[in-house]
């Protein structure tokens, strides 16, 4: 995707999300949206096809989303502006902008074994103190990492793991 | 030296124990397109212009472009090892490269790396690459004579020590010959006056690099000579850091109070490399699809060319940017800009080269606008008039073409200006020493060519000299060392080329 691409993206999310007058509704909003993309995925390909007319899209889409009326409205408005394939990125911006409204930071823990539910609860209140934020965390296991943690979260990475301590190691001997 | 293990093992316990094992925090963003030897990242929310950036797979970046939801950043290395989605990191640092003496003798590319498989290179300094340039406090004037060996250069365009003095001609001109025989040349100069050389290629051929390295390898002029080389293969982004990198390096020796001369061989291809660049970037095109910052491109880099001031060390950057024109068009921009920033040319001409005239200088165009206090005053005075007597030789012969009837006045000075012109040919790799030239300028400015056939200038000029090595060696010493023709020399010198008058003999 390219920067226009993104920008077009962001401007459709904020539109989107301010929609909602409230956070709960947002949050709504934000679910409705992810559920219709999940209910559009089979029909992913005749969605994206050029031979299929945009009053025949817009008719599946209404038609297969019609308990979400509003968000059948969204996305059949993308696709009057052959925008559709913006979708998936104006969900991701449209969950950053509900996250925003209801205080959560996204973080991704790396570790070199499966921490214990108590370890995760820890990480999690940390993250959650660091950032002023509630934390909504995804665990991951790499065993390359030997040690210790990794946490990338709001455009940051703190590295605490033995492996890149190695690494520092490494190139401070060989220096 | 042997080295014993046991020493080893204790550097790398006493290492270890000192290591202080920390959390390292960075700040990262994510890589939202890559090509062309540009990333566009998102993130990086406190990037700053010019910041080194990481990308993982040993591939660095420079931020370029802070743009409001990403940053647009041109990658060091091959951009088929970054993809989409990729993690960036900053690293705190802008631009900079690992500097140190040992870098004499050697090929580096414009971040220091060796490219001459001869071994690493310790750095002994970081520099960054982008500096502000001295200021005026830290500065004397242009004083002291830079020595070329082309008796052209050094009798009509004197080059001074801190000066920054552009070559500029059309393809196959000469322009590298000139200032390769400008580093060869410090061969002859004594070794507490001698400059380091730095030759800058950007965006040459690597057979064309190649060749340069030879002959100055074959000339032994490696020996104080450092080649930073970004070739026409590498990234634009190398080629545009090349000159700065080598600007860097001289840089370091100036400030320890040694002269430098730095040749930027060329700027068309540096100013082609960042037009590349910043389209790619998308940054607004100017004039000839330039962006509008090409100016302060050349003009940064060449200010940062001077003769620092006695309490700074003396230390000199001179600095000969090489431009390379179409068709002989100095009026378009990069040669206009150039020719604004520099103090001065060296305009070669294709037809001069053409009709044989090497080196190819057209005498009416070249300037040296500092050049000139710096001059030997013996030099001065021998060669004082030569520019002007040159210029009206020409004039006067392109009378002469139409066959006009000429006085005796003005048939005595085309006689003069041919003689001139076809003693101030000199040959490739030929450089002569100062005294040399001022001796061989002597005997055409006073009248003692007159009386020889022009195409017999260029063999007295050989016999000349071969007949001063032989006979008056001490008295050619002599002129070496003098700054000023007193009487009593030019007396000497006036009495031995009456003797070679005698001695000369027609090839």
């Amino acid at each position: 995707m390219n920067t226009t691409q993104r920008i077009a993206a962001q401007r459709y999310a904020v539109a989107y999300d301010a929609l909602s007058t409230s956070s709960q509704e947002a949050l709504r909003r934000q679910k409705d949206l992810h559920n219709a993309i999940k209910a559009l995925a089979p029909a992913q390909n005749y969605l994206s096809s050029p031979r299929v007319s945009t009053a025949e899209k817009k008719g599946l889409v209404l038609s297969t989303l019609s308990s979400l009326p509003d968000t059948a409205a969204f996305i059949a408005l993308l696709l009057d502006a052959k925008r559709f394939a913006l979708l998936p990125a104006i969900e991701q911006q449209v969950q950053q902008l509900t996250d925003e409204r209801l205080g959560i930071v996204r973080a991704e823990v790396s570790s070199a074994q499966i921490l214990s539910p108590r370890q995760q609860e820890q990480t999690k209140e940390a993250i959650g103190q660091r950032y002023h934020a509630r934390a909504e965390v995804t665990f991951n296991v790499n065993p390359q990492l030997l040690g210790g943690l990794k946490i990338s979260c709001q455009g940051e990475e703190i590295d605490g793991t033995l492996q890149h301590q190695l690494e520092k190691l490494l190139k401070k001997i060989s220096n | 030296m042997a080295i014993r293990p046991e020493e080893i093992t204790s550097i790398i316990k006493q290492k270890i124990a000192q290591f202080d094992a920390q959390v390292d925090i960075s700040e990262t963003g994510t890589v939202i397109q890559v090509g062309d030897g540009i990333a566009r990242v998102h993130g990086l929310k406190n990037v700053k212009s010019s910041e080194l950036v990481d990308f993982g797979n040993g591939v660095q970046g420079m931020a370029l472009n802070l743009e409001y939801d990403n940053v647009g950043c041109v990658l060091m290395g091959p951009d088929h090892l970054v993809h989409e989605g990729d993690i960036v990191k900053r690293t705190g640092k802008v631009i900079s490269i690992g500097v140190s003496s040992q870098m004499i003798g050697r090929v580096v590319n414009p971040l220091g790396k060796p490219l001459d498989g001869k071994g690493e290179i310790t750095a002994e300094k970081t520099m960054p690459l982008d500096i502000v340039a001295p200021g005026i406090i830290d500065r004397q004037p242009v004083k002291q004579p830079l020595q070329t060996g082309i008796k052209a250069i050094d009798a009509m365009i004197p080059i001074g020590k801190g000066q920054r003095e552009l070559i500029i001609g059309d393809r196959q001109t000469g322009k590298t010959a000139i200032a390769v025989d400008a580093i060869i040349n410090q061969k002859n100069i004594p070794e507490k006056e001698r400059c380091i050389c730095i030759y800058v290629a950007v965006g040459q051929k690597q057979s064309t690099v190649a060749q340069v390295i030879k002959t100055l390898s074959d000339f032994g002029a490696m020996d104080y000579t450092v080649v930073v080389s970004a070739t026409a293969s590498d990234p634009a982004s190398l080629l545009y850091i090349a000159p700065y990198a080598g600007c860097a390096i001289g840089e370091y020796f100036m400030w320890q109070g040694k002269d430098v001369l730095i040749v930027y061989d060329d700027l068309s291809k540096h100013a082609q490399a960042y037009r590349e660049m910043s389209l790619l970037l998308r940054r607004p095109p100017g004039r000839e699809a330039y962006p509008g910052d090409v100016f302060y491109l050349h003009s940064r880099l060449l200010e940062r060319a001077c003769k620092l001031s006695n309490e700074n060390g003396g230390g000199s950057l001179t600095a000969l940017p090489i431009i390379e024109t179409q068709a002989n068009d100095v009026s378009a921009y990069i040669p206009t800009n150039v020719i604004s920033i520099t103090d001065g040319q060296i305009y070669l001409e294709s037809n001069l080269f053409l009709s044989g005239i090497k080196p190819a200088i057209n005498v009416g165009l070249s300037v040296s606008r500092v050049g000139g206090s710096a001059q030997r005053k013996m030099m001065r005075k021998v060669a004082g008039t030569l520019r002007i007597d040159l210029s009206q030789y020409q004039e006067l012969a392109g009378f002469a073409q139409f066959g006009s009837e000429l006085d005796k006045e003005s048939q005595r000075q085309i006689a003069r200006g041919k003689r001139m012109t076809e003693l101030l040919k000199q040959h490739q790799y030929t450089p002569l020493k100062v005294g040399e030239e001022v001796w061989v300028l002597y005997a055409g400015t006073h009248g003692y060519l007159d009386t020889v056939p022009v195409e017999q200038v260029q063999a007295y000029e050989k016999q000349l000299l071969a007949f001063l090595h032989a006979q008056h060696a001490k008295a050619l010493e002599e002129l070496q060392q003098a700054n000023e023709l007193t009487e009593e020399l030019e007396q000497k010198m006036v009495q031995i080329l009456e003797e070679f008058k005698t001695v000369f003999k027609e090839a």
